[in-house]
């Protein structure tokens, strides 16, 4: 009885042997099909022009097989697991899929709710009307506008030099002003007194003595008159958060484990 | 019975008649000789199919600033990929249209990388333009929910996403299969029975021949680029065109012949006109003719012409004939502005070409774009100013002026967001280039040398690390790339119809990421204007013409010409304004180019025998990058006359307006990184501004061209 167990335990390890020793190359069989072979000398045929020579396919061919090779061992000694790489690649692609599935469009109420919680997104800037006397920096702007500013005082004629970007400016906002004069100019319209000529303000270029004639206050328009920025918006805003839904959705599913006394 | 024997003559037939319609479609396709050109009446144009891509309503009743009719410069960038470039897609980038417009308004966007990228100030217009070749299919094959990516001829692209999802290292191997699948003009054809090539035939579109595309797909990214352009588009405020990049090259050398194709309005073609369509830009040209016809105006604009191998501005057409004033004309309706500056370099002059030029040697990018191994990109050819000479030349042997456009920068990011700051530098393609290390500016951290090895090896790139005084370096070539450039336009306001038409009229200046702004005006009467009168920009328009223009012979009277330049806000003085001369010597038929500084900072003089201001002291410290106070101009102005004028001579003027000089991007990454800076690179750079030039235009000559043979031409005799 124990006998035979054993016999046929021999056996079977020799049956096993055997196996292990014609099949354990499963995994280092490469086969490369005619069409990638086709694919990589018509690749090749355009670039250089002409047919590739025998010794010039066996080449393409062994480069084939060495990257099939190299990417193999990379899998076995677990290369693509902590690779940051590779880790992004995939979630850059679920993230597209993500994105891809874009909800109905907004009901009135989404739209109104939007609007409301990002309302100064939308908010209309104040605008200004005013003209300048400027004295360029490249020839001792504080003093000449000092100077200047008291002669316009006693109604003296005064000698100011051309502004590059022009005299007279109407109805231009602040984002406006900020890109052609600088922030530090400006900053001072927020509480420009109308109708009067200003001490000297200083700017990128030198120095403005400003008359502010109209100003008109910033607001926020009406939903109705701004309702398809409004959708657009909203729908973009969709897009974004799909992304970040799932991963909330899913995020509970993961324990995060954090060395605390890590010193960096 | 005889019903029966029709019926299989008919079977038999109609095999038979396909095949012999084949024939004469190959033939008619092939055959350059017109024998069938009655076929052409069967084919329709996919490529004119015209759609309005514009949103339902108008967005906002915003505040419109006035329209200035002294005119504005807006600031804008007319070269821009995202995720839909088959390439940007490669390097990791995952920026949407929708994120890069966002950028240009100034909101912060994510680099590859992980940073935040923002600009100092927003821009005033953007276009996205994706390569329209392949335009969102390697998204669909890297995409697994596509049908397309489950289809088994995908093959060089399937292994080529499997591969990029290993390594940073095999990105660039992918890059490197993909230039050479690219390289082919039709990729994976149907075979010639195929109905689908008939298909393809009769709405030309060759595109529909190929198992490797999805028209549907390709369709609809485009359809997305332009919703987006379209909805951000916000007239008075901030505008965008709808755009692509046909991404074409000559047939042998790999000479870069790429332009940017822009939009006027929200109509645009239901496909971008590719590579796959024709490599010849003049086909391109035929093309934005007949969308023209049809209401629909376009400018294509080219790109790296440093990278050219001489290739983008030949004096012979694309297929080798000579050029003639069809040709110019054509080429000048559709090209009137050519990009000077971007990422890849600065496309202005070479020392090569200009020997006498001090300030040729900038940001010279000197390998042909793509090339691998990196190979010479030879300067002939290759760069503007010689290009206007060689204009100049075509038109003096009466062939027209092909070569009569303006100037534009931008920046060619990969990213979504261009790059235009030097101490805030993140280049352009993504992964490859995002961190000082792979730029080539900082020492490669020990761990990191192996990889770059693996990577340049993939690269086809023979060494793939220089040392030098400090350590190893990355030999990526990323070294002659830099942080440039923007498109400027004068335009009454920023709406799209506003800032088209000044490209279309050349009324725009380059600059190299800096917000320099330059007028420049040309008259015989210009000496009449006070330059310290608030109306010197209005009295300039009236008494003369501005940049792009030309100026037309007054009999013996000498041109003037006023340059008024502003410096950056934000940015270094002004150090010096330069006026560009080119001229063809009528008398010895010799091309000749001198540059004359018109206006120093600070005061100083011109040496009326060197043409050179003294210098003005400005100096930057390379520990810091700080630069000198107090030294330099916040504006430059002046009333200039050509010394050596003649007036029987053609010639071009141009302005070149400079800062001071400040650090380089390369020498920011090195002492932000704790490094002195390569001493192999340029340490520090002088930001500038090109005008488009003024043409001076003499009255036709009545000499007779005549070339070599010419004498035994047939004449008809009166």
């Amino acid at each position: 009885m124990n006998y035979k167990v054993i016999i046929f335990f021999i056996i079977g390890l020799i049956l096993y042997i055997i196996d292990i020793g014609l099949n354990n190359y499963d995994d280092k069989e490469i086969y490369i099909s005619d069409q990638e072979i086709i694919s990589l000398v018509s690749a090749w045929k355009s670039q250089v022009g002409r047919n590739p020579t025998d010794d010039e396919i066996a080449r393409i061919i062994n480069n084939l097989i060495d990257e099939e090779i190299l990417y193999r061992e990379a899998l076995k000694l677990g290369l693509d697991k902590e690779d940051r790489i590779i880790k992004r690649r995939l979630a850059q692609k679920i993230s597209f899929l993500k994105q891809e599935t874009i909800a109905n469009l907004p009901t009135n109420e989404e739209l109104i709710s939007y609007y409301n919680n990002n309302k100064d997104k939308y908010f209309i800037e104040s605008t200004y009307t005013f003209t300048h006397y400027f004295f360029s920096s490249d020839n001792n702007s504080k003093e000449r506008s000092e100077k200047a500013f008291n002669n316009l005082l006693n109604s003296k004629t005064i000698n100011s030099d051309p502004f590059f970007l022009g005299k007279n400016f109407v109805d231009v906002s602040i984002k406006n002003i900020n890109s052609d004069f600088g922030d530090s100019f400006s900053s001072y319209f927020e509480n420009i007194p109308l109708n009067q000529w200003t001490r000297p303000i200083e700017s990128a270029f030198g120095h403005h003595i400003v008359y502010v004639s109209n100003a008109k206050d910033g607001y926020y328009p009406d939903i109705t008159k701004i309702l398809n920025k409004v959708e657009i918006d909203l729908l973009q805003n969709k897009r974004d958060k799909a992304v970040e839904e799932f991963l909330n959705e899913i995020k509970s599913e993961y324990k995060v484990f954090i060395n605390p006394n890590l010193q960096i | 019975m005889k019903i029966k024997g029709i019926f299989k003559r008919i079977i038999i037939a109609i095999p038979l008649v396909y095949i012999i319609f084949l024939g004469l479609v190959y033939v008619d396709v092939y055959d350059s000789r017109p024998i069938i050109g009655l076929f052409k009446k069967v084919q329709s144009d996919s490529a004119l199919e015209i759609v309005d891509f514009s949103i339902d309503k108008e967005i906002t009743e915003k505040t419109k600033p006035a329209p200035n009719k002294d005119r504005n410069a807006y600031y804008g960038d007319l070269h821009v990929h995202t995720k839909y470039s088959f390439d940007a897609y490669v390097f990791g980038v995952t920026a949407s249209p929708d994120d890069a417009y966002r950028y240009a308004k100034g909101e912060g966007i994510k680099h590859p990388l992980g940073y935040e990228m923002k600009l100092r100030e927003p821009l005033d217009f953007y276009s996205v333009t994706d390569h329209g070749f392949y335009m969102g299919m390697i998204q669909a094959y890297a995409d697994t929910s596509t049908e397309i990516s489950q289809n088994e001829f995908a093959k060089p692209f399937h292994n080529i996403n499997r591969d990029d999802n290993l390594t940073v290292e095999s990105a660039g191997q992918r890059s490197n299969i993909f230039s050479s699948v690219l390289g082919a003009t039709i990729i994976l054809p149907y075979p010639d029975w195929h109905p689908k090539l008939l298909k393809a035939w009769l709405t030309k579109n060759t595109q529909l021949a190929l198992q490797s595309f999805d028209y549907d797909i390709h369709k609809s990214a485009w359809a997305d680029i332009a919703r987006s352009a379209n909805e951000h588009n916000d007239p008075g405020n901030f505008t965008t065109f709808i755009g692509y990049e046909f991404t074409t090259s000559t047939d042998v050398e790999g000479g870069n012949l790429h332009r940017n194709v822009i939009f006027n309005s929200s109509e645009a073609s239901i496909r971008p006109w590719t590579r796959i369509d024709s490599t010849n830009p003049e086909d391109l040209w035929s093309w934005q003719d007949n969308l023209r016809d049809k209401g629909v105006d376009t400018i294509s604009i080219p790109h790296n012409s440093n990278g050219s191998n001489g290739q983008m501005f030949e004096m012979e057409t694309f297929r080798g004939n000579a050029i003639d004033n069809e040709y110019a004309e054509k080429r000048m309706r559709n090209e009137p502005v050519v990009e000077i500056t971007q990422v890849k370099g600065t496309s202005e002059t070479h020392p090569l070409l200009s020997p006498d030029d001090e300030w040729a040697d900038f940001e010279i990018m000197d390998v042909r774009v793509g090339s691998r191994p990196p190979t010479y990109s030879k300067p002939s050819g290759s760069y503007v100013r010689e290009s206007y000479l060689n204009g100049l030349t075509l038109d003096f042997t009466k062939q027209g002026n092909p070569y009569k456009f303006g100037l534009i920068g931008s920046s060619d990011t990969h990213t979504g967001a261009g790059a235009f700051d030097e101490s805030n530098y993140w280049s352009k393609v993504g992964l490859l280039d995002g961190d000082p290390e792979n730029r080539g500016s900082i020492p490669l951290a020990e761990e990191n040398v192996e990889r770059l090895d693996e990577y340049m090896r993939a690269f086809n790139q023979p060494l793939s690390t220089i040392d030098l005084e400090q350590g190893k370096y990355a030999n990526t070539g990323f070294t002659q790339w830099g942080a440039s450039g923007l498109a400027v336009a004068w335009a009454e306001e920023n709406t799209r119809d506003s800032i088209f038409k000044a490209f279309k009229r050349k009324e725009t200046f380059a600059t190299t990421g800096t917000r320099i702004a330059v007028r420049f005006f040309a008259g015989y009467d210009m000496s009449s204007i006070d330059l310290n009168s608030d109306t010197l920009v209005s009295e300039s328009y009236a008494k003369g013409v501005t940049m792009g223009a030309d100026l037309l012979q007054n009999d013996s009277k000498i041109p003037e010409f006023i340059v008024w330049a502003q410096k950056d806000k934000n940015g270094a003085p002004l150090q010096r304004v330069q006026i560009i001369k080119g001229w063809i010597d009528t008398n010895s038929g010799r091309p000749k180019e001198k540059v004359y500084d018109v206006a120093c900072s600070d005061g100083n003089k011109v040496d009326p025998v060197t043409n050179r201001c003294p210098d003005n002291g400005a100096r930057v410290n390379i520990s810091d990058c700080s630069i000198s106070n107090n030294v330099g101009s916040s504006e430059l102005k002046t009333l200039w006359k050509d010394p050596e004028f003649s007036h029987t001579d053609k010639a071009f003027y141009y302005v070149r307006v400079l800062e001071n000089p400040t650090c380089r991007w390369s020498t920011w990454d090195a002492i932000k990184a704790g490094f002195k800076p390569r001493e192999d690179l340029h340490e520090t750079i002088q930001e500038r501004a090109w005008s488009s030039p003024i043409w001076y235009v003499p009255n036709p000559s009545d000499v007779e061209v005549i070339p070599l043979g010419g004498t035994i031409r047939m004449r008809t005799i009166d």
